[in-house]
């Protein structure tokens, strides 16, 4: 007998945002050209694709993007917006998909600052236009090039209050996050309300104006995504003791996919550090960890898979989940976690604050 | 609680911790600034023996990526792992740190220092 039902199940009621979805653009540059000027397309005269890592995923095709979410006509996965949107905001109840391109991640990989500023424009106009303008369920972290952080703060003011602009994703070079390299862009954002979105790039390690890895390059792709974290670690330090966040102190940071089990770790080292070396940085005048909570917000995917379950809960406290962890699938990516299998343990108060509530804040979405 | 006489406030050197057994314990003068002060001689994070440390200033509160020196010869600095204590207070300059030195009550009588255990 064929089982109906004309009430969904309460979980799949819940209301949901998801912070890490990722839009691809077919053919990279030649895809973009309806949103380059006819002088930069010149330009470009031929060298359309952007860089990639040589390290790459010991997956089909040696990509990141899952064969099965390619689109109907053949297309990269998370280059159709209708596709997308049937295939993962309705299937899985998201009201709000916040979409950051790791394909214009690649940015950081350029050598050419004035070729990152020109691209990240047309990253932007093409996925406001084709994404953003198609469903309003989309939501954009507005790519800048931090190679010309003037330019940078141009481009949020040209576009950062538009409805439907969330965030700023900043591709890192390799400047720690907290010198004042980036302050113009971090002027912008907090003038704009937008938090800052970091996530990994694939160029990490791989290209000399890519943030690099600690220790040296890694030789395998198992070890390049196993070290993500220490990216996103040693950008919070910077932030925190170079006083980012007191210069700025409406400034968000939104550090997607870098995971976030090391971050009792991380806050106790820097307090543990504060309390012996507070004269080198004395402009920190609250325990860093204090400014992390306040400030920074994590993404849950990849979901970590500690030897107990339980384990997961007492990390979910000691990262005060309730304010600092927000709900992220990571669609199309090989690796991406879905509602119905993601921290189905943790009570519904909490499991509500990290599926909306902390990104509705952050994102100023209702 | 009995004075115990320590020492010739002449032979304390200023800005020099000097450390003494008062009582069967291990107590450290500070002459700074025209006051003598008497620290318990266990740092109050990890047991180490704190007088053993420097008298100095430091950074106060500032703002970012300026420095304003001040406290000098007020600041007791750990040898361990540089906690820095306010011999007015004993307490850190880290907001909200409970932990803080032992003093104690100094008098200075026809020119020798008395310390109140």
């Amino acid at each position: 007998m064929l089982e109906t039902t004309t009430e969904r199940p309460a979980r799949a009621r819940e209301k949901i945002i998801d912070a890490d979805v990722h839009p691809w653009v077919n053919g990279d540059i030649q895809g973009l050209k309806k949103y380059l000027s006819r002088d930069w397309w010149a330009h470009f005269d031929g060298r359309y694709t952007l860089p990639n890592h040589w390290l790459r995923p010991p997956l089909a095709r040696a990509s990141s993007n899952r064969i099965d979410a390619m689109t109907p006509s053949g297309g990269e996965p998370g280059s159709d917006p209708i596709f997308m949107r049937d295939e993962h905001l309705d299937k899985h109840n998201i009201s709000h998909a916040v979409l950051s391109s790791i394909q214009a991640g690649k940015l950081a990989a350029l050598p050419n600052a004035s070729e990152a500023v020109a691209l990240a424009t047309a990253f932007n106009e093409y996925f406001l236009n084709e994404f953003v303008a198609v469903d309003p369920r989309y939501k954009l972290a507005m790519v800048v090039a931090a190679h010309d952080p003037q330019a940078a703060a141009s481009e949020i003011r040209r576009i950062g209050d538009l409805r439907g602009v969330v965030a700023v994703y900043m591709p890192l070079l390799n400047i720690p996050m907290g010198q004042k390299h980036y302050y113009p862009i971090y002027e912008a954002a907090e003038q704009a309300g937008l938090p800052i979105l970091i996530h990994p790039t694939g160029t990490e390690g791989g290209f000399p104006t890519a943030v690099a890895f600690a220790g040296g390059a890694p030789s395998t792709y198992i070890e390049r995504h196993t070290n993500f974290p220490e990216i996103g670690m040693s950008a919070i330090s910077s932030l925190v003791f170079e006083g980012v966040f007191y210069r700025f102190p409406r400034l968000k940071l939104l550090a997607a996919e870098f995971g976030f089990s090391w971050l009792p770790h991380l806050l106790w080292r820097m307090d543990q550090n504060w309390r012996q070396f507070r004269k080198e940085v004395p402009w920190v005048k609250e325990e860093p960890s204090a400014t992390v909570l306040d400030h920074v917000r994590f993404t849950s995917q990849p979901i970590e898979e500690p030897e107990k379950p339980e384990y997961l809960h007492v990390i979910l406290e000691m990262i005060h989940a309730d304010r600092t962890l927000l709900f992220s699938t990571d669609y199309p990516h090989w690796d991406n976690d879905f509602p119905s299998h993601t921290l189905s343990g943790v009570s519904p108060e909490l499991r509500r604050r990290i599926f909306f509530e902390n990104a509705a804040e952050l994102f100023n979405l209702d | 609680m009995p004075l115990h006489l320590v020492t010739e406030l002449a032979g304390l050197e200023n800005a020099k911790p000097q450390i003494f057994s008062v009582a069967g314990r291990s107590i450290g003068l500070i002459r700074s600034n025209g006051t003598v002060y008497a620290v318990r001689n266990v740092c109050p994070h990890k047991r180490a023996p704190v007088c053993r440390g420097t008298l100095k200033g430091t950074m106060l509160p500032s703002d970012p990526n300026t420095f304003v020196f001040g406290l000098e010869n007020q600041v007791l600095q750990c040898p361990w792992h540089g906690w820095e204590f306010d011999l007015e207070t004993g307490r850190t300059l880290c907001a909200g740190e409970t932990k803080k030195l032992t003093l104690y009550p100094v008098t200075i009588k026809d020119d020798e220092v008395y310390v109140d255990l």
